[in-house]
């Protein structure tokens, strides 16, 4: 070992000792840091879900921020929100060991501050578990939520979610899709190529039950079990792309005739993918997936969104996509903005009405999109 | 009244002319020679064409060709989901441990061998976690969920202890043009 001398010691410890005393000053003005939970601000304009396998993202389209996320089971089909009680609904499945084990369906409520959940009730384990937007509706008086069933029969849940508590199991058999009406009144679409309309009394139990003329054939071309509300009604539109308005005046169903969205020429353009299809409802505009391909393609994604005037059944614009789009919703705000799952994943947002693209973002792949 | 007399003795005759017959018989022939002529009229009858229902099914196996494990293979004309035979099962089988579900979803695919049409049935295999290999998603003849049956977007794991989903087999059940 080398020697030092006593001086060259003494000069070292003192440089130690120096550094200590500076180390221990700059670590005196930082105080700790303590982790802490955001709560959720007020919903501002052009939020939106992003619903995907395990959740629903909520992002502001107009700065392409995540606000927070939803818990959701893997096989929760959709969920919506109810502003005026500051609350989120979803239906969701769950088994007790994840892919066995006892099974508990229940629709679940979350508040608005935390994203957490406040109360569960649970229904009968029937429920479709398909990840399909129109398979979940909330009454307009903002209190019966429905959920569709498949046991293989087709049936609806009926809970109400102000008072927390599960009403009925209503039988529809040969009809699926959850399309509020009115009230407390909902309109189906049946394998007979026919509508159903139910309508529910003051405590959610099935009043009355209405069944439409036949207006379309279910093999020759079927009408989506995609809808998407209008000002007054529902949207649908089949695998051809004949585009059906339809509403309801108390017990009385009215089916529009019939219109096309695709011109002379262009028969080999379909609609298609998941959620395809969503109307501004103030602005009458339609939009609508579109891709080239033969008949049975009905679940192709779209190569363009070919945007529709309703009052006129004109179309004003075809939006031709980078890659290619499942699903697409249009904020219902007075700067609307269209949103669009790639099919590699991603977010991308345009402005509705210019339909100048603004923004992508990585996120995981959503099936379908909710407003609030 | 004439007619019904005429009717009676009709029967009568016919009774008769069974009893003795089947008595003579039974004085000439043995048990054992009964029991072989019976086995040779059995067996007679088995090369007579069967009904026809019973005939699609009594038809040789389908000829296959192409990858089991290819979306493209001709039996997953109206398939969605993902192909049991990449998960330790095959075309007509479910992987180990997993639960076939009785109730299923059809389709009709054609046969590029024989060229003929085959009514096909879509089994869900459930009580595991999904396979997530080979996903497939042909929409031939596909209906919405309204109309269950023919929609291959339902989960169709319905009647098995887990109603979970695994993979997806397809099964032959006859031709379509018999």
């Amino acid at each position: 070992m080398r020697r030092l001398s006593m001086g060259k010691c003494f000069s070292r410890l003192t440089l130690a000792i120096a550094s200590l005393s500076l180390m221990s000053a700059v670590s005196a003005q930082i105080t700790p840091e303590e982790i802490s939970v955001e709560t959720m601000p007020e919903p501002g304009a052009n939020w939106f879900i992003s619903k995907t396998n395990n959740g629903a993202y909520i992002f502001d389209a107009e700065s392409g921020e995540m606000q927070g996320l939803l818990s959701l089971s893997r096989r929760s089909p959709a969920v919506t929100a109810y502003s005026p009680r500051q609350e989120f609904y979803a239906a969701e499945s769950y088994m007790a060991r994840e892919v066995r084990g006892e099974r508990t369906d229940l629709v679940a409520v979350y508040d608005f501050d935390n994203l957490s959940p406040v109360a569960e009730v649970i229904i009968p384990n029937h429920m479709a578990r398909l990840q399909v937007r129109r398979h979940l509706g909330l009454m307009n008086n903002g209190r019966h939520l429905a959920v569709l069933n498949m046991n293989p029969g087709h049936s609806v849940s009926i809970v109400d979610v102000e008072d927390r508590v599960f009403i009925y199991e209503v039988s529809t058999p040969g009809c699926a899709v959850i399309m509020p009406v009115a009230q407390s009144d909902f309109l189906q679409v049946c394998g007979d190529g026919t509508l159903q309309l139910i309508q529910l009394d003051l405590s959610g139990f099935e009043e009355n039950r209405v069944r439409s003329e036949i207006f379309f054939d279910v093999i020759e071309d079927a009408v989506f079990d995609r809808a998407t509300p209008s000002a007054d009604g529902w949207i649908l539109v089949t695998h051809a792309g004949v585009i059906f308005e339809v509403s309801t005046d108390d017990d009385e169903i009215n089916i529009e005739d019939g219109w096309n969205l695709v011109q002379e020429g262009e028969e080999n353009w379909r609609p298609g993918g998941e959620e395809f299809i969503t109307a501004h409802e103030d602005y009458g505009l339609l939009y609508v997936l579109m891709h080239q391909g033969e008949i049975d393609t009905h679940h192709e994604p779209g190569e363009e969104v070919w945007v529709y005037d309703m009052a006129t059944q004109n179309r004003i614009f075809r939006l031709e996509l980078e890659g290619t789009a499942q699903s697409v919703m249009v904020t219902q705000e007075i700067n609307p903005k269209l949103i669009l799952n790639g099919a590699d994943g991603g977010i991308d947002v345009y402005d509705a009405v210019s339909f100048k693209h603004e923004r992508h973002i990585v996120t995981p792949g959503a099936s379908h999109f909710e407003d609030f | 009244m004439m007619l019904d007399k005429l009717v009676d003795r009709t029967y009568y005759w016919v009774d008769e002319k069974a009893r003795n017959t089947s008595l003579a018989f039974a004085r000439r022939l043995s048990r054992r020679n009964f029991l072989s002529r019976l086995g040779v009229f059995l067996a007679g009858a088995a090369s007579f064409p069967l009904l026809p229902v019973a005939r699609s099914f009594a038809q040789d196996s389908v000829q296959e060709v192409g990858d089991p494990q290819s979306c493209d293979y001709w039996r997953y004309c109206a398939m969605s989901g993902t192909l049991c035979s990449c998960c330790g099962g095959s075309y007509t089988s479910c992987p180990p441990g997993s639960q076939p579900s009785p109730i299923t979803w059809v389709g009709t695919c054609r046969n590029p061998v024989d060229g003929r049409d085959y009514l096909m049935s879509y089994n869900d295999c459930c009580g595991k976690a999904v396979c997530s290999r080979c996903g497939c998603h042909n929409t031939e003849g596909d209906k919405p969920v309204y109309f269950n049956s023919n929609s291959n977007t339902v989960l169709w794991c319905f009647g098995t202890e887990d109603t979970s989903y695994h993979c997806t087999v397809s099964l032959v059940l006859g031709a379509a043009d018999d």
